[in-house]
């Protein structure tokens, strides 16, 4: 890849999906998003176009945003590009440059010609271009199947020159459809179901219960570490860290052994419905998966969702567990999940949960005590961290490294 | 006046690394494995520590294994890795190895059955990809060449080299890097594993590590529990791993930073040398000359010894005992008379001069 020879980067957002009406928010907040991302290069300079954004790279290093870009969700494709003159000699002189970076046997050229006035058009442009590498190289042409695919952008002012289009992971732009509260355990589920949620163009904020002492500091710094990987998507995660210890010991003091999954669960989703009530988010997520263990039976999982008003999606629901393995690979969190660090789920393992349980005895078994209370000294213990990929959680000691 | 020319030997602590080293050994004792705050404190710094080395190693999502220093790094690599997958019983390295690379190939020859090709160097010092090539075989397991010969100062291509393995699948290549590492740069891309130590880029000694592709089975040749990915048993010197993300950092930077330095020492020491000093070999490492004179080498440096100038006349790890001295032989060079002078951006000019002046005193009165 000539990466020396950019001197700009081209986003195209493409349809952006079928939400015509939204485009104009869309496009405000996918550049907002991508803006935000390359925040850290500070000679960057971005022109919004029609349909995407140019990148004026002002000398700053290609590889290393070409990777980041590959965090945000919502565009169709990236290409870097050298800028030229509009002028077809200048174009030829480029066009042949890069062609002798590559170590390739064909190529192709496709001219899209946005300036209609510009004194060629786009099939003779391919031809003028094409005859002088033919002309200068070994390389020969080849319509179908090129090794080498170079793009001529016409533009009003400038006409670019790209040699590879790096596709973007799809989806809509993050903040784009508000905001959603995921239920993070710390285990491989959610970390996947955060990412799916901000994928559909949700910003997230995440809530983990802990219960200190039976869980551990390293419980809780595990999920702070997801929540930092995922926060490459959205710069910054409002996390929100439950003290959830004395409403589960209640539970366990007053609930027969094979409920305490259900009513604990019943707790958990009432607290973040609350939540969400205060904060005004729109959306629950979490993990859960159709089947996967006695708390997430169907029976289990309506019983339990009964308590909460808020809309509840489970991306996860009709995956396999080995596909929901594949995707924490592929974003990055598997690594971090499975380390052996308990939470407030695997602690107290009853030995015989209820699978199918019924209503009428969740609601019996909340009459012996008084969860309310204990919910809201769990809501108003909440503890908020922003946790952000750009700064270290932890407090580190530079001066050590 | 004291001078220290004996840099491929070991090096002095730089004072940044000295400081924080000691400020961390106040503050922190706790086992790095231990799960209370101080415990975890330390073993994320570690692990930072580890992630901050594969940056500048410019490898990535691998494994940097702490050890007690390239020695003990290229013991793992080399034994551990013929041990783990003893079907394949051909192993090639060079004759010229360091001795812990050396003497890992001669103990899985002559204890384990392993079969070993030693390739010698070319007229150039060097190991060719292309000798690598003709030596692979298709029981072959593993390749190892240093990319810096630590007496002569050769250098290898380790990215060719590499890339000639890699054409070979099922075969791994490991380089020493001990000598290279601050001085040169190394692309490890097309290596599976690398080892080198702290001390001899002012470092602490009884630090190393060995990086290593993640994919890699070794036979761990210390048992132990789960440290260093259960590769390396025993309480980790966290503090000592810790600091060598600022060791090898520092190296790197004092690489730039004094790169015109050592060009300028290297042309003062080879113009001012006496007449009657032969140069064995001066195509490598810059920091690296090893010379002959009419006396003889144990001769040469008691003398030189008594004016305070530190020199060795071959790899200190062989320095006691009378082995044939297997690069100079495998160079056709008189092993008798050749010394090593080695330097680096500690030095000054005014040192290079007084060791040329006084080596020719010396060889005016003796030889």
């Amino acid at each position: 890849m000539p990466e020396l020879l950019y001197d700009h980067i081209i986003v195209r957002y493409g349809e952006l999906s079928t939400k015509g009406k939204n485009r104009k928010e869309f496009t405000r907040q996918l550049t907002h998003n991508i803006k935000k991302r390359l925040s850290d290069y500070e000679q960057l300079t971005f022109n919004t176009l029609h349909d995407g954004l140019f990148i004026k790279l002002n000398g700053e290093d290609y590889l290393k945003i070409r990777e980041d870009l590959q965090d945000i969700f919502g565009y169709a494709y990236f290409a870097g590009a050298i800028r030229v003159e509009k002028d077809i000699e200048a174009v030829k002189k480029v066009t042949l440059q890069l062609s002798e970076t590559h170590n390739v046997r064909t190529f192709k050229i496709v001219t899209k010609r946005h300036d209609k006035s510009f004194p060629m058009r786009s099939d003779d442009i391919n031809r003028a271009l094409a005859g002088n590498i033919l002309h200068n190289t070994s390389l020969s042409v080849d319509v179908h199947n090129p090794d080498l695919m170079i793009y001529i952008f016409v533009d009003k002012d400038y006409i670019y020159v790209m040699d590879e289009k790096v596709k973007g992971i799809g989806g809509y732009p993050t903040g784009v459809n508000g905001t959603a509260l995921v239920m993070m355990s710390g285990g491989i589920d959610s970390p996947v179901a955060a990412y799916m949620t901000m994928k559909r163009g949700l910003k997230i904020e995440c809530i983990h219960f802990a219960s200190p002492p039976y869980t551990s500091k390293q419980a809780l710094n595990k999920v702070l570490t997801l929540a930092e990987k995922l926060s490459v998507c959205q710069e910054e995660i409002n996390v929100h860290i439950i003290p959830f210890t004395d409403l589960q010991l209640a539970i366990y003091k007053h609930v027969d052994e094979s409920y305490c999954i259900t009513i604990m669960r019943r707790m958990m989703y009432r607290i973040a419905d609350e939540i969400c009530k205060r904060r005004k988010i729109k959306v629950i997520t979490n993990g859960e998966s159709i089947g996967q263990v006695a708390s997430q039976t169907p029976e289990s999982i309506s019983v339990i969702a009964k308590v909460a008003d808020t809309l509840i999606l489970r991306p996860l629901c009709m995956m396999d567990k080995l596909e929901i393995i594949d995707a924490a690979k592929k974003i990055d969190t598997y690594e971090t999940s499975i380390l052996p660090f308990e939470d407030c789920c695997t602690i107290f393992d009853p030995k015989n949960p209820v699978i199918k349980p019924k209503e009428d005895k969740c609601l019996y078994y909340e009459t012996l005590f008084d969860y309310q209370s204990l919910i809201n000294d769990c809501i108003n213990n909440d503890e908020i961290v922003k946790v952000s990929y750009r700064e270290k959680r932890r407090e580190e000691d530079e001066s050590v490294f | 006046m004291k001078v220290y020319l004996d840099a491929v030997s070991t090096t002095s602590v730089d004072p940044e690394v000295k400081d924080t080293y000691k400020k961390l050994l106040d503050e922190y004792y706790c086992n790095s494995d231990a799960l209370y705050d101080d415990g975890v404190a330390i073993y994320d710094m570690q692990e930072k520590a580890r992630e901050l080395i594969e940056n500048y190693l410019g490898i990535r999502k691998n494994e940097i294994i702490f050890t007690s220093g390239a020695s003990e790094a290229n013991s793992l690599a080399i034994k551990g890795l013929a041990l783990k997958h003893p079907e394949k019983k051909h192993l090639i390295t060079s004759i010229y190895e360091h001795s812990s690379v050396y003497n890992s190939f001669k103990q899985l020859e002559n204890d384990f059955g392993y079969e070993v090709t030693y390739l010698p160097p070319d007229e150039n010092g060097q190991i060719t990809p292309q000798a690598v090539e003709k030596a692979l075989r298709p029981d072959s397991l593993l390749v190892s060449i240093m990319q810096v010969n630590n007496e002569i100062g050769a250098v290898n291509d380790i990215s060719e080299i590499g890339k000639t393995v890699k054409k070979h699948p099922g075969v791994y290549f490991h380089t020493d890097i001990t000598q290279g590492l601050g001085k040169i740069d190394a692309d490890l891309n097309n290596a599976d594993m690398a080892s080198f130590s702290a001390h001899k880029i002012h470092g602490l000694k009884g630090s190393g590590a060995l990086y290593k592709k993640a994919h890699i089975e070794l036979l761990p040749l210390i048992s132990g529990g789960q440290q260093e990915y259960s590769m390396r048993g025993g309480t980790s010197n966290a503090l000592c791993n810790i600091i060598l993300a600022k060791t090898l950092r520092i190296a790197l930077a004092n690489k730039e930073k004094y790169h015109d330095q050592i060009m300028s020492l290297h042309e003062h020491l080879i113009k001012g040398l006496d007449p009657r000093v032969t140069v064995n070999y001066d195509k490598g490492l810059p920091t690296l000359i090893n010379i002959s004179t009419p006396l003889t080498s144990e001769v040469l440096l008691n003398a030189l010894n008594e004016k305070g100038i530190m020199i060795s006349s071959k790899s200190t790890c062989g320095s006691k005992k009378n082995e044939v001295n297997r690069t100079l032989r495998s160079m056709g060079i008189d092993e008798d008379h050749a010394i090593r002078v080695s330097f680096d951006y500690s030095n000054t000019p005014a040192e290079i001069a007084y060791f040329n002046e006084t080596l020719k005193e010396i060889l005016d009165k003796y030889a």
